[in-house]
This record gives structure tokens, C-alpha cells and sequence, in this order.
């Protein structure tokens, strides 16, 4: 039994001359929430487009839940695209049965599995009307209730959160980890790291097609974590900046953010610190998800560049 | 069959068959058509009124023989001409006010007999209106007749006797096909099957141009890419061409039983001693089966513009190369009939992208050997397998390339390439 939702080896995609996607492998576990991230034109749709079959890969095979990618492999997946769309002019309750009809959900179950869902959502009063006679939040939710309508085991979501407001942020993020407590492995495409920092896992990070960093957040996070230090006190700190060892210095008004360079010892600077200023605070934190992704994207376009 | 292609073929079906369009055309269609069909037989029927002509007669001689002879001319079985007496006044005089009667509306006009026409044979007829070919042909049969009879008297013949000996051939023409024999009505079946060919012409090219919509549509509102996620493009194409070829089929359905019944309740009563054609069973066989066939071929095309532009206005530069063929089909069909049987006409009924109405017009006139219509449909089904191939490669690129318009190189490196 292979504990993979998918797996992704040596995926490559080129369009007209620009390269979109290198030479990427990628191993999603079953049973986990895993974020896609990157600046845009990252290569992250193309990625998601080929696990769909959208595009082809130029080179690479892809896995799913164990078996060489094919159609009756990809009717298990649920994947609503970043570009939203549905049927104009069919009725919603027509539309969501159909879309799971496409996925090969017997119309009948699938009218039965509907119910709960539009309650969910509060769209009962709705599902005979014409989907463009919905506001755009609720043609969010219809949306995702057409990508899960057919219980997809992998759900694949481009950008879930883009146009969503908080409201509907909540009510999807709910629903996405209900789906993952009944066992569904999710992977979300997004540039927002706060989102992603309070779903997954589990992220890669890829930037110009390439993949530059891959593992669980916590892990990710105690990599990155050992040379950022959090500082109050009072009296003047502007010295600190000039400190040997000091990479960058952020100020948050009520503490500073120091990060050091690599193999500088953050009890030189507790020293140097405690010395010369009165400290309400030294703690040795881990850094956001969002540092992480800008320092290491950064790092990266150099080395590219 | 397949459940997803199904659920496709459902989806298209009923979006066609519910919108307004679909049912004011279905419901409309046979009543249009119909009072095409009875409106001029009736007007031919009832036009009741009267041509008042007056007769010009410099020979002094001939008038009240031509004022005679069209009164009793016969139209049908209805007189044509209303003839007010004439008068013996001098010619000048007369032409004058005659011309002053025509002008005014009191006559529809006169005819000019001069001096010499027993022996030049040429008349004159003065009219505000010259272009009512049938009543100015019985016109001039009536007055020719007068003057043939004088003729003929005057070399001692006995016209009465002249006439039953020259009494023309009566020939009827029996089209003999496997079916069996029919009488064949000549200008009633010519008609009826130039209007089948033209019906099935614009149903194919109106039917495709929806399927290039609809694909248009799902470009616009994004679910293009939905539905590509679940759905081999191949299966999405058929799916939509089997959807919207039932759709057009229905209609048929209903215009045929509804003008069925039309034709049983008025129009037998309006048109007496017309009645329709009789279609064979292949004649109807063979509409459908060329319908869907060539609807299919031609609506792929339009799929596969589709797909590959954004608008429907940036669809028009394409589409006119793809109609191109169906209109050289359509001029062509004067050739066809001439010799349904001749080597163009075989040829061009072999061709995919014309048989649908090159083949269905040669079945309909006479019923060309079995092994050519089979040919004929091989092809075109190998051709649709090529058409729907090529269009659904376009089709995977296609729906995902926004903004720019692709040029024809660039739609042929589509095809090689995805």
C-alpha cells in the first residue's frame, strides 16, 4: 500500500521558448493538508493543471493514490481551479448533480448527497435557481460543493481563498478540515501564508518552476528557526544593527525582530545586549511562514540570477 | 453508454431544448412554412379580380373576334379578362383615350393591333404593370390563336380540324427507382427537393454555429476548465455534438408531425388537387442520417473555432473558410441536377465535406447504387473521425489560451503539439 496521495517525479513543462515548470518532484502523503506556495508565475497552476491532465507534461510521471495517473484516477480527485466557473444559465441543483455526474456519481446519489451540503452552505432556498441569479460569495460555495460533491479522496484547490471575504474564508477553511478529518488529502495552491500557515502540513515552496524548499511546516519552521531572536528593552537599541552577526533588524514598535547570520551564536548578542540595555524580553523565535517564503525566494532569484 | 459522456449529452440536450429560441423556432418553424406553401396557391387561386384590357385594332377587322376570344379565355377554370365593349371611334381619338383609361385605372391596359399583324405576327400590349407573366402569356396565346385561325382560313383550312391534328404530345414522366414506380410531379418534386437540401444546408450551419457558441460560453464563464479536469476533451466534443444534434432532430420531429397534421386539416382544403411529394422512406432516412452526419462534421469545425478564440465576433475570420465549402455545395446543385449521375456529381457526393448535401440531393432526385451512397457514407464517417481528432486537439489548447487571437499557423502547431 503506498501512503501517497500523489507523487510527482521529474515533472518538466515548457511553453513557446520559457520554461514553467523544472524538472520538479513532489510526494504529497495521504491524510494531510499540503500547501503549494510560490510568487506568482511560479509554475504552481501549470503544476496542478498536469496532475488534472489540463497539460501534458513534457517529461515526468505523476502518481495517484498509488497508480500511474489516468482518468479513473482523476475522477478521485476534486479540483476547482483558480479560475471559478460554472454553467451560466443551468439551475444550481442541476449544476452540482451534473458536476458530479462528469465525476461518475450516479445522478440519484449524487441528488441525496446534496442536501446536507446546501444546508451548509444556507443555499436550500436557492438550488432551483439560475446560477448567475447567485451573489459571487455564494457562487464560491456552489463552487466547492461541486468539487466535492462526488467525495473526492484528493482535493486539489488553486487559490481556494482568492475572493473569498472572511466570512466565506471561515466557512471554506471549516469545511476543508472536516473533509481532512474524514480522511480527504488536500493540496492548496497559495501565495497568502497566513492561510496556509494555519491549514497545512505539510508545503514546498517553488519558485521559477523549481522546487527550493519541501517538507512539514514544523520542520521547516526549526530549520529557519535558530537565528531569529525577539527583543525589548529600554533605552537605545540602534546599535544592534550594527552588531557583527546581524543580518536584519525589524522593527514592530513593541519589539525589535533580529535575525542573525548563519553560525552566529544568539548568546553573543544576549551578552552584548544585556549590557548595555535594560531587556524585558529575549526569546529565540521561529520565523512566519511568510519570512521564510520572501528570505528563500530572494535567496534564490540571487543564485539564479 | 459511457455514464459521464451521457451525463454531457443530457446537460446539452436540455440547455438547447429550453431555452426561447428553441421553442418560438419549433413552434413557429411549421406555421411559417406553410403559409409559405399555401399563401401563393392561394393568392394564384383567388385572385379574383379581373384584367380589364381593351383591344387597339388598326386592321378595322379583328376586334370583336380578339374581344371574344379573351373574354372566353379561361384561366384554370375561371375567365382571366374583363373586355368593356369598344367603340368605333377614330383611331388617334381612341388610342389617346385608352391611354388616358390606363393612366387613370380605369383599364389595366390595351393591345395594340396594327395594320400589318395577320402577316407580321407582331402585336403590342400597353400596361401599368407588364411583369404578370401568366396573364399576359394567356394574352398573347388567346389573341395568337385568332390569328392562327384566320390564317388557316384564309388558305382553306378548317381550324377546328388543324388544331385536333396538331394536337401536341402529352408526355408524363414516371421516375422508376428500387422503391417502385411514382408518377413524378416534374416542378413539385424539383421544388420539394431544392427545399429539402436548403433546409438541411441551414440546419447544419445554423445548428454548428451554436455548438461554437456554446463553447465560446464556457470559455467566458471559466467552467471550460472544470470540465476538462473531468472529461477527456475527445468525450467532451462528442458529447456536445451528440446533445445539440438531438436538439436539431426534435425539432425536425416536431416540424414534420406538426406539418403532418397541418397539411391533413388546412392545407388539404387550401390546396386542393396539391398535395406534397411523396417522400420515400430513404429520402427521409437519408435527411437524418445526412443531418446528423454533416452536422456533426461541420459543428466539430465550429467547436474547434471555438475554442481557440474569444469572442464571437474574433470567430467570423474563421468561420467563413469552414462555410466556404457548404456554399460551393450549394452552387453546385443546379450542375447535380442536371445529371445526378454524371461524374461530377458522383464525385463531388464523395467528398465528406459536401456529401451530406450533394449525396441527400442525388438520393432525393433518383436512387443512386447502393454501393455509392455506402461509399459515400464511409467517407464521411472517416472524415468526422479526422474533423472531431483535429478539433479536439484545438479544443485541449484552445481553452485555456486567453486574450490574443491565434493566427492559422499557430492552430496547426496546436494540433501537431498537444
Amino acid at each position: 500500500m503506498n501512503d501517497n496521495a500523489l507523487v510527482l517525479k521529474g515533472i518538466r513543462k515548457a511553453f513557446a521558448g520559457h520554461v514553467a515548470v523544472q524538472d520538479l518532484s513532489l510526494q504529497v502523503p495521504r491524510h494531510c493538508v499540503f500547501g503549494l506556495l510560490g510568487p506568482n508565475g511560479a509554475g504552481k497552476t501549470t503544476t496542478l493543471r498536469m496532475v488534472m491532465d489540463i497539460l501534458g507534461p513534457d517529461a515526468g510521471t505523476i502518481e495517484i493514490l498509488g497508480r500511474p495517473a489516468d482518468h479513473a484516477a482523476r475522477d478521485r480527485i476534486g479540483y476547482m481551479p483558480e479560475e471559478r466557473g460554472l454553467y451560466p444559465r443551468m439551475v444550481l441543483e442541476e449544476q452540482l448533480v451534473f458536476m458530479a455526474a462528469i465525476k461518475g456519481v450516479p445522478r440519484k446519489e449524487a441528488e441525496k448527497r446534496l442536501g446536507p451540503w446546501l444546508e451548509r452552505f444556507s443555499l436550500v432556498d436557492w438550488r432551483k435557481r439560475k446560477t448567475n441569479e447567485l451573489s459571487k460569495g455564494m457562487q464560491q460555495k456552489a463552487q466547492f460543493i461541486a468539487t466535492v460533491l462526488h467525495e473526492p479522496e484528493v482535493l486539489i484547490m488553486d487559490e481556494p481563498t482568492s475572493g473569498l471575504d472572511p466570512v466565506g474564508m471561515d466557512v471554506m477553511r471549516d469545511a476543508m478540515l472536516d473533509l481532512r478529518r474524514g480522511g480527504t488529502t488536500i493540496v492548496l495552491s497559495s501565495h497568502q501564508m497566513d492561510t496556509v500557515e494555519r491549514l497545512c502540513d505539510r508545503v514546498a515552496l517553488i519558485n521559477r518552476g523549481e522546487k527550493i524548499l519541501d517538507g512539514a511546516v514544523s520542520e521547516v519552521k526549526a530549520r529557519h528557526g535558530k537565528n531569529t531572536v525577539a527583543l525589548a528593552f529600554e533605552g537605545d537599541g540602534s546599535f544592534i544593527e550594527l552588531l557583527p552577526g546581524v543580518a536584519k533588524v525589524t522593527d514592530f514598535g513593541q519589539y525589535l525582530e533580529v535575525r542573525l547570520r548563519d553560525g552566529h551564536d544568539p548568546q553573543a548578542l544576549l551578552n552584548e545586549a544585556a549590557a548595555r540595555l535594560r531587556l524585558r524580553r529575549f526569546e529565540i523565535v521561529q520565523p512566519s511562514l511568510h519570512d521564510i517564503f520572501v528570505e528563500t525566494v530572494t535567496r534564490h532569484g540571487k543564485e539564479a540570477a | 453508454m459511457n455514464a459521464k459522456l451521457w451525463a454531457i449529452v443530457r446537460r446539452e440536450y436540455l440547455e438547447r431544448v429550453r431555452t426561447r429560441g428553441f421553442l418560438v423556432a419549433t413552434i413557429l418553424g411549421p406555421v411559417i412554412m406553410s403559409a409559405l406553401m399555401t399563401v401563393p396557391m392561394l393568392v394564384a387561386r383567388s385572385s379574383g379580380k379581373l384584367l380589364r384590357v381593351a383591344v387597339l385594332d388598326e386592321t378595322g377587322t379583328l376586334r370583336a373576334r380578339v374581344e371574344e376570344a379573351l373574354r372566353s379565355a379561361r384561366f384554370g377554370d375561371k375567365p382571366r379578362f374583363e373586355v368593356p365593349p369598344g367603340s368605333e371611334e377614330p383611331l388617334e381619338v381612341r388610342q389617346a383615350e385608352l391611354k388616358k383609361a390606363v393612366l387613370d385605372g380605369r383599364l389595366d391596359g390595351y393591345l395594340h393591333l396594327p395594320k400589318d399583324v395577320l402577316t407580321s405576327g407582331v402585336a403590342s400590349y400597353y400596361g401599368r404593370n407588364v411583369s404578370n407573366r401568366m396573364d399576359l402569356g394567356l394574352l398573347d396565346r388567346s389573341t395568337g390563336e385568332v390569328l392562327v385561325g384566320l390564317r388557316l382560313a384564309d388558305a382553306g383550312l378548317d381550324p377546328a380540324k388543324v388544331k385536333d391534328l396538331t394536337r401536341p404530345l402529352d408526355m408524363t414522366t414516371i421516375r422508376l427507382s428500387a422503391a417502385g414506380e411514382h408518377e413524378d410531379r416534374g416542378i413539385a418534386s424539383l421544388i420539394f427537393s431544392i427545399t429539402l437540401m436548403m433546409i438541411l444546408y441551414t440546419s447544419i450551419l445554423m445548428w454548428g454555429q451554436l455548438v461554437m457558441t456554446s463553447v465560446i460560453e464556457e470559455k467566458t464563464s471559466r467552467v471550460i476548465e472544470v470540465m476538462a479536469s473531468g472529461v477527456p476533451s475527445t468525450q467532451l466534443l462528442w458529447g456536445k455534438l451528440l446533445g445539440v444534434g438531438a436538439a436539431g432532430l426534435t425539432q425536425f420531429l416536431v416540424w414534420a408531425l406538426s406539418l403532418l397534421v397541418l397539411s391533413l386539416v388546412t392545407v388539404g382544403q387550401a390546396a386542393g388537387d396539391f398535395r406534397m411529394p411523396e417522400s420515400s422512406p430513404l429520402v427521409l432516412v437519408s435527411f437524418v442520417l445526412f443531418f446528423l452526419l454533416g452536422f456533426f462534421f461541420y459543428a466539430a469545425l465550429y467547436a474547434s473555432i471555438g475554442a481557440a478564440v474569444n469572442t464571437v465576433q474574433e470567430a467570423q475570420n474563421f468561420v467563413f473558410p469552414i462555410v466556404m465549402p457548404l456554399i460551393i455545395g450549394l452552387m453546385c446543385f443546379t450542375a447535380v441536377l442536371e445529371s445526378p449521375d454524371g461524374g461530377l456529381a458522383i464525385t463531388l457526393s464523395m467528398l465528406p465535406f459536401l456529401a451530406p448535401l450533394i449525396m441527400f440531393l442525388r438520393i432525393v432526385v433518383l436512387t443512386p447504387p447502393w454501393w455509392q451512397i455506402a461509399l459515400s457514407l464511409l467517407l464521411l464517417g472517416f472524415g468526422i473521425l479526422a474533423v472531431v481528432w483535429v478539433a479536439a486537439r484545438i479544443y485541449r489548447v484552445g481553452i485555456l489560451m486567453y486574450g490574443k487571437k491565434p493566427t492559422f499557423p499557430e492552430l496547426v502547431r496546436w494540433v501537431r503539439h498537444s
